[in-house]
């Protein structure tokens, strides 16, 4: 992939383009007349069936809102019933209630699902909140399952996803800073950072980045994504998503920078370098051993996952002799009479799986099973015995997809499997030969990456002995004292002598 | 830039598979090789090819091919297989390769410069004589294993583990066939016609690269080895130690060689070369009848006749291998590195029947099983 990204040209440097601002609102200031302000609004909606209007007062005036954004039961708590049992000289008085004369302000707010109150004669105009929200219970993320540790996941809704954070990081230097995104649909985005750890630097890089978006939608944030990554041809990708609370406080905690959107569970973290894609949550939970045992299973398991069709590829059609003499005659009489080359198995494998596994995320679960079981058994078992494919070859590909899925992150999971084919091809072509120089490519690509001018491939390049302590292994915690170097957190010490006590109780010094 | 990217990216995808490769479906393995000489000066090749076939379900079936060709050179022969058999003859994970007596008599440089010439060929292969034709081993048909070729190389395997043979295979071969003043030993095969078996005869002693026709029989090829300063796994002798018993059995003494330590001295004094081979061994007692061995006195006993029995074997040794002229301690190499003026001086190909050797060897009883 190398040449990937020559091939499309260095990328520009973005131009420090003076935004247009959302700043400076325009303004149209309120009329006396409540009809010239009705008017004013109903043109602007461009007379939308859904932007009720109610008379009050015997039509001197009016209460706007749209219908579906707001909650009947709140208009008729927070303004009616004040009203009704005469706490309340005048609708303005209502504690919630916001004065403007500024028209134009309303239509956000209007969109924000507020209630307008405009009276004839006033040029005051009066707004509440009552916005209807429809939530659904902060879960564990179905792609992020872990086994011990918490249970809890972000939703759709920004406001609750920055509760659990702030409820998880309860301190003074979290900063969460607010982005309008979308020039149409307004989307709103949060960066969330702890000040005084995280690098100013990357801060203001990742506000620049997010300032030069201009489009009409944003969706998620999978499109803020492609805007602000540092390389869009590069196939690995270079922020974490995650939806685990927890993951995405260890991140912050670490001087990392939380990206969230509003609609969205999914949270970015950046900078963000490749061994953070194999960190699961469960990895802090268990015990180190374990945890350091599974880390290496995962990381062995990237290595399977994009090499081992290629090397068994090589082996059967360029390099036999290294076959150990007990297995010669197994795997010679299962290649034996296979009517394809080994490169074309492979491929007729590989896309058979993906497309088990892409059908069976489409439909409904319980299809989804049947689609496991006429895949699986009945495409593995009887592509088998029509001697189109080998059973190695069966046993091969079905690793790789096991090992692609080890990764804790669904994105770093789809590049490998993606990452395979071209080593395949590599391998058909060149033998081991071309593994060594795919893998090659791979390790020059992966040094040059960037994350937000951060090194991709940190800590392994450039070295950072200490950083390798939560890298390929999982030390202990108390082990940890500093934040890993490549994220340039401010302060590096992240815990004092927390095991001191040791000392103290002499019984423990002897086992 | 772009078009080029595009160009290779193209050549990749069209071309694969076109370039060097070696369809492991696509070929017929030769596990095991056989040559041996003609009266008229040509050679015989015969091969072994196994085919497997799977049916559906259940085991493989292995059906083993085996064919014979004549050639002049070692290559023709092959070129000649090649021409009857389908796809193409792989040498390449051959296990054994098999020299008929008189073709070992000869000269057998020339049969193994192919195999180094070509990098794809198995240099881990065994090298075996045959008493008698070559042929006629590969063509056995032994019913309790799963093909010759994995009979041959395990039975060669099994006496190096114990202490029989040095395994010679063709990597080793090699530095002793080119290299003056180092002989070697190959192990011998004789065919067991009735039980359609092959047996290890002992060690084939050359000289250069012939077979002198002398050769070490099987019982004093682990002490060979041990003079050589080699162990395989495991190293056995049983030797009788009195005549008094009237029970046969408890005449004889099994032990194993636990640890060995081996030293040869070459000295040239007077224009006379004299070696020295002095070896100790610690031993642990595996049989012996007649005693429990808990006393130190007859311990003490036993190690001296342990040590004599051996030294008088040591000698018989050396004896045949001084008669076959077949320099297997690599004196010769010794001489030919400290004393380069001697060296010089004198053939040594002349000169190594007359030379003395001595061997010394004390045995050490340090085990003797658990009975008390």
């Amino acid at each position: 992939m190398g040449f990937l990204r020559n091939l499309l040209g260095t990328r520009d440097k973005i131009e420090d383009s003076s935004h247009k601002g959302q700043d400076q609102q325009p303004n149209q200031p309120s009329s006396k007349k409540l009809s010239e302000n009705v008017e004013y609004l109903l043109n602007e909606f461009k007379r939308t069936d859904d932007l009720k209007i109610r008379a009050m007062n015997n039509g001197q005036a009016v209460l706007m809102y749209f219908e579906p954004l707001v909650d009947q039961e709140k208009i008729q708590q927070n303004i009616f019933t004040p009203l009704e049992m005469g706490h309340v000289e005048h609708i303005s008085e209502i504690p919630n209630a916001r004065s403007s004369e500024n028209l134009e302000e309303m239509i956000p707010t209007l969109l924000r699902g507020h209630a307008v109150y405009m009276e004839d004669g006033s040029k005051t105009i009066t707004r509440f909140n009552v916005t209807s929200v429809f939530n659904r219970n902060v879960e564990e993320p179905q792609n992020e399952k872990i086994v011990r540790g918490s249970h809890d996941g972000f939703i759709e809704n920004l406001m609750i996803n920055l509760n659990l954070v702030r409820k998880k990081i309860e301190h003074r230097d979290l900063v969460v800073k607010y982005f309008k995104v979308g020039k149409k649909t307004n989307t709103n985005i949060a960066i969330v950072y702890m000040d005084g750890i995280a690098d100013p630097e990357i801060v203001k890089k990742m506000e620049e980045r997010i300032k030069a978006i201009s489009v009409d939608m944003i969706q998620s944030p999978g499109y803020i994504e492609e805007f602000i990554e540092d390389n869009p041809y590069s196939p690995f990708p270079q922020m974490l998503n995650t939806e685990r609370p927890d993951r995405v406080t260890a991140n912050i905690m670490e001087g990392r920078i939380a990206l969230m959107a509003e609609g969205s569970p999914t949270t970015l973290i950046a900078p963000s370098t490749f061994f953070m894609f194999y960190q699961a949550s469960d990895d802090y939970n268990a015990r180190w051993y374990t945890g350091t045992f599974v880390r290496l299973v995962r990381l062995a398991s990237f290595i399977i996952a994009i090499g081992m069709p290629a090397f068994y590829i090589a082996v059967i059609s360029f390099h036999y002799e290294v076959l150990p003499d007990e297995l010669l005659l197994p795997v010679k009489s299962s290649i034996n009479e296979i009517a394809y080359p080994p490169i074309l198995e492979a491929l007729i494998m590989v896309v058979i799986i993906e497309l088990i596994r892409e059908s069976g995320i489409r439909l409904p679960s319980p299809v989804g099973q049947t689609i496991g079981i006429v895949g699986g058994l009945v495409i593995g078992d009887a592509v088998v015995r029509a001697g189109l494919v080998s059973n190695l070859m069966v046993i091969v590909v079905a690793l790789t997809a096991i090992a692609s899925f080890v990764v804790p992150s669904n994105e770093l999971s789809t590049t490998l499997r993606l990452m395979t084919f071209p080593l395949i091809f590599l391998a058909g072509t060149f033998g081991f030969v071309g593994i060594v120089f795919g893998f090659l490519f791979l390790t020059i690509h992966l040094t040059r990456l960037e994350s937000f001018g951060v090194p991709y491939f940190a800590p392994v390049a450039p070295l950072s002995i200490s950083d390798l302590k939560d890298t390929f292994v999982r030390l202990p915690l108390f082990m940890m004292k500093k934040r890993p170097k490549d994220a340039h957190p401010l302060q590096e010490k992240a815990m004092g002598e927390s095991r001191e006590w040791v000392q103290h109780e002499p019984d423990n010094n002897k086992n | 830039m772009k078009r080029k990217s595009i160009c290779i990216l193209t050549c990749l995808l069209l071309l694969t598979g076109c370039w060097d490769t070696r369809q492991f479906k696509d070929v017929k393995l030769v596990l095991s090789i056989g040559f041996d000489q003609n009266d008229d000066g040509t050679l015989t090749e015969t091969v072994s090819i196994p085919t497997v076939k799977r049916s559906t379900d259940g085991p493989t079936s292995e059906t083993v091919q085996v064919l014979t060709t004549e050639g002049k050179t070692p290559r023709e022969a092959r070129d000649h297989t090649d021409q009857m058999i389908a796809n193409t003859f792989d040498p390449s994970k051959a296990k054994v390769i098999l020299m008929g007596e008189e073709l070992a008599k000869n000269s057998i440089q020339p049969i193994f410069d192919q195999f180094y010439r070509n990098p794809n060929n198995n240099l881990n292969a065994y090298i075996a004589v045959v008493d008698g034709k070559a042929e006629d081993a590969i063509r056995m048909t032994p019913s309790n294993e799963s093909g010759v070729s994995k009979y041959i190389s395990e039975l060669l395997e099994g006496q190096i583990n114990a202490t029989h043979s040095t395994g010679e295979n063709i990597e080793v071969l090699h530095g002793e066939l080119l290299e003056p003043g180092i002989d070697f030993a190959v192990p011998l095969l004789s065919i067991e016609e009735e039980q359609d078996m092959l047996n290890f005869e002992g060690l084939a002693l050359f000289h250069k690269d012939a077979y002198t026709g002398e050769f070490i029989p099987n019982h004093q090829t682990t002490l060979l080895m041990l003079l050589e300063g080699i162990r395989g796994k495991l190293a056995s002798f049983t030797l009788k130690v009195t005549d008094e018993e009237e029970n046969a059995i408890r005449n004889y003494l099994t032990f194993r060689v636990m640890r060995n330590k081996q030293d040869m001295k070459v000295k040239v004094e007077n224009d006379q070369v004299t070696a020295d081979i002095s070896m100790k061994l610690k031993i642990r007692v595996v049989e012996y009848p007649s005693n429990h061995l808990t006393s130190k006195k007859k311990i003490k006993k036993l190690n001296k006749k342990l040590s004599e029995l051996l030294t008088e074997q040591a000698e018989e040794i050396i004896a045949t291998i001084q008669e076959a002229n077949s320099d297997v301690f690599q004196i010769g190499r010794h001489v030919h590195s400290y004393h380069p003026d001697y060296w010089k001086k004198v053939k040594w190909d002349e000169e190594f029947p007359n030379i003395t050797i001595t061997p010394k060897v004390e045995v050490d009883i340090v085990q003797y099983g658990v009975i008390s």
